[in-house]
């Protein structure tokens, strides 16, 4: 359905995004992870034909819309990252005036954005000036604009950030029911992988403006399938300890948050007996040792070096 | 989708009644206060202008003629053309006309008394005669030599509009000795009184015109153009919030044209400035009395500055967005607002500046606007009031293509 094509945009002398390609399938549900500033959006504003590519081209239905764009914009609802509202405007005022940009208008825009207050579920406060909303609700009422004209194509940038948990939870089964129940295509950008995990078929890992993995959930856990990740609690960190562990032959990486380190092994790697020794040795008490499965969090971490997020 | 921008522009403006106050609110009471503060010497409603005038004469006129006769021994002057020949004497009985005695009291003054006259700031203006003044005008039209003299005036600052009236009249009466002096010299046989009434025709028309100005008047109308161009602004920082927001970019990917937005933001400048101007126009008429003599003259410069402010809507909207900044929107708001409102004289009549600030006020639209506004409360012809018209709609136009040029083209936003 949709297609990017070796997709670059520079800014000044540095790439956003670069050498990006892509495909969706019409009824998939994409995720786009990746941290701040990876180039999501700007790949977003390019697949979504607000900005042109430095090189590269973006294809609908086999059709470039880098000279005519309109035949995607017909189908495609998009929800920016920003609250893209009026706040001085109700929901009701804020959904008829988008409206009337997808030439909906009388009885027809009144049923749809009865059906779409209905969705976001924002019928009850329908007369409230947005700017009397909670954030939850503006991004609710931000995803509402989107649904208007019916999208075949529904792309969703950072959708749940700094919002309360009942709003995202709502966020993410709208989008899933309109998946399923309409066929909706939906590309879902985050980086919050657990969201991306929740939501999307295939998934694509951006970072530092580049692609750098793709595929089902399954898929790219494989990448970790050589490595098993190790999860001690100790009663305190000492340098020493953790000096030796990282130096260790076996260990490929340690991440330390607190009092919990993590321990990236090869997958036949027998470490325990190796731990008990160290712990013993610097004279720190093990209070839990398991092994976790691997996370989306962890194969970013695998590929990149780098936590997804602070 | 232009209706629903201005649409969405209204009730924009009804969410926030702060931004109306400060729209109209603000100068209808500029208006009241400027209008009092100065009614004194603007009100036109009780005695509009009461202009003290001092004449003073170095020389007996009568003496100056009997010289000349003397001297050119009747030829081609004789007593019986001489007659109607003293023109301080006409100019004295015409400011002392029956119909202009409410308006201005006149004095006749010796030279002595120059010093104290002008210290003495009762008088609107003191009027000195030069030494010879009949002689050399008589000389100068009749025999066609030396240079045509001219009265001195000395004008009461204080007193802006009685000077102007003053300095017209005595203007007129220039005029009307030069033209006498060409009737004279074409040997068309003319009466001087009918000169004379032809000179006082005009002056009453100069004071008519200017009597209708009443600071009230001249308030609303300066008030009016400076705060219109806010309208520019506040819609322009609206655009600028709109491209901040996504909200543009929302529209150009729900596949509306660009230049559909900036026609809508073209179109709400155009449109709330000229409602903007009606309110006060409005107010002003039903609380302070404040006419228009010619309805569709006001309504068309109205329009005409409407689509200047509308210009400069685009024009402030374009940069912003070219320089992804609203710096040129709060720079136009906070200092070019009050620099053009100052040089187009809605703060102080433009006579009371250099001739420099006056050319300048001219070609700032409110200041186009201000002297077309005028020129109808005077009483003036369409005539008078279409270059003003013209001017500014070719502003309009002129800035609307200059935004149109530089709006960032098709790909560019983000
Ligand atoms: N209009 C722009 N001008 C210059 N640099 C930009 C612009 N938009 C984005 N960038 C840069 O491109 C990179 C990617 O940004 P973005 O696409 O917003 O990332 P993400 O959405 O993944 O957080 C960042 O380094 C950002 O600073
Ligand atoms: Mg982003």
């Amino acid at each position: 359905m949709l297609e990017l094509v070796d997709l670059s945009k520079k800014f000044h002398q540095t790439y956003a995004v670069k050498n990006m390609n892509m495909f969706i399938e019409r009824g998939e549900v994409i995720g786009l992870l990746g941290p701040n500033g990876a180039g999501k959006s700007t790949a977003i504003s390019m697949m979504s034909s607000l900005i042109t590519p430095t090189t590269g081209d973006v294809r609908y239905l086999h059709k470039s819309i880098l000279k005519s764009p309109s035949p995607l914009r017909k189908v495609t609802g998009i929800v920016p990252q920003e609250i893209a509202l009026y706040d001085d405007l109700t929901a009701e005022e804020n959904l008829a005036f988008f409206g009337r940009i997808y030439q909906l208008k009388g009885k027809a825009l009144k049923r749809r954005i009865a059906d779409v207050l209905d969705v976001i579920g924002l019928t009850q406060r329908s007369k409230d000036l947005v700017k009397e909303y909670s954030g939850g609700m503006k991004r609710r009422l931000n995803i509402g604009v989107a649904l208007l004209h019916e999208p075949e194509l529904l792309i969703m940038d950072e959708p749940t950030v700094g919002i309360d948990p009942q709003s995202r939870t709502h966020i993410l089964e709208t989008v899933q029911r309109l998946n399923t129940e309409k066929n909706m295509t939906v590309i879902y950008t985050s980086h919050y992988m657990e969201e991306v995990e929740f939501l999307c078929n295939r998934i694509y890992i951006m970072d530092q403006g580049q692609l750098i993995a793709a595929g089902s959930k399954e898929e790219l856990k494989q990448i970790l399938s050589s490595e098993k990740i190790i999860s001690i609690q100790v009663t305190n960190v000492k340098e020493t300890f953790t000096h030796a562990l990282s130096e260790h032959p076996l260990v490929n990486n340690i991440k330390m948050k607190g009092k919990e380190i993590k321990i990236t092994v090869d997958k036949k790697a027998n470490l325990f007996p190796i731990l008990i020794h160290m712990t013993e040795e610097a004279s720190i008490e093990l209070l839990s040792i398991h092994v976790e499965t691997p996370t989306l969090e962890d194969v970013f971490l695998h590929l990149t070096g780098r936590a997804l997020r602070d | 989708m232009i209706k629903q921008i201005i649409k969405k522009q209204a009730l924009l403006f009804i969410r926030n009644p702060m931004q109306i106050v400060l729209l109209i609110g603000l100068p209808i009471i500029l208006i009241f206060i400027l209008g009092n503060a100065l009614g004194g010497t603007m009100d036109g409603s009780s005695s509009p202008i009461n202009a003290k005038i001092a004449i003073i004469e170095h020389q007996s006129e009568t003496k100056q003629i009997q010289q000349l006769l003397d001297e050119t021994n009747g030829e081609p002057i004789n007593e019986h053309t001489a007659i109607g020949m003293t023109p301080i004497q006409a100019f004295t009985s015409l400011l002392q006309h029956e119909s202009l005695e409410e308006i201005i009291t006149v004095e006749q003054i010796p030279l002595e008394q120059k010093q104290n006259a002008l210290q003495d700031e009762s008088y609107t203006a003191i009027i000195e005669v030069p030494p010879s003044f009949t002689y050399d005008l008589l000389s100068h039209s009749l025999l066609e030599k030396d240079e045509a003299p001219v009265l001195r005036i000395y004008e009461n600052e204080q007193q802006p509009i009685a000077t102007s009236i003053v300095s017209d009249l005595v203007d007129n009466f220039q005029h009307q000795l030069t033209l006498q002096a060409f009737l004279k010299q074409q040997s068309i046989d003319q009466q001087a009184l009918a000169v004379e009434s032809s000179i006082f025709n005009a002056t009453k028309k100069t004071i008519n015109q200017t009597n209708t100005i009443s600071a009230s008047a001249y308030y609303t109308v300066g008030m009016t153009v400076m705060n219109v161009l806010y309208i520019a602004s506040t819609i322009g920082a609206v655009a600028f919030m709109e491209k901040r927001m996504y909200v543009f970019n929302r529209i150009i990917i729900g596949d509306i044209s660009r230049w559909v937005f900036f026609t809508g933001v073209l179109f709400s400048g155009i449109l709330f400035s000229f409602l903007q101007i009606m309110i006060i126009f409005t107010f002003s008429w039903t609380v302070l009395d404040v006419s228009w003599p010619n309805i569709s003259d006001m309504l068309l410069v109205s329009l005409a500055f409407s689509v200047a402010v509308g210009g400069i809507t685009v024009l402030l909207t374009a940069v912003s967005y070219r320089l992804h900044s609203e710096t040129i929107t709060n720079v136009f708001s906070n200092i070019i607002v009050v620099l053009m409102s100052f040089v187009g004289g809605s703060f102080f009549p433009f006579g009371n500046y250099s001739s420099l600030v006056h050319a300048l006020g001219t070609i700032t639209p409110n200041g186009a606007g201000m002297t077309a506004y005028l020129s109808i409360l005077k009483g003036e012809s369409f005539m008078d009031v279409s270059t003003h018209i013209i001017y500014l709609v070719l502003f309009g136009l002129t800035m609307t293509v200059i935004a149109a040029t530089s709006f960032p083209k098709r790909g560019q936003s983000i």
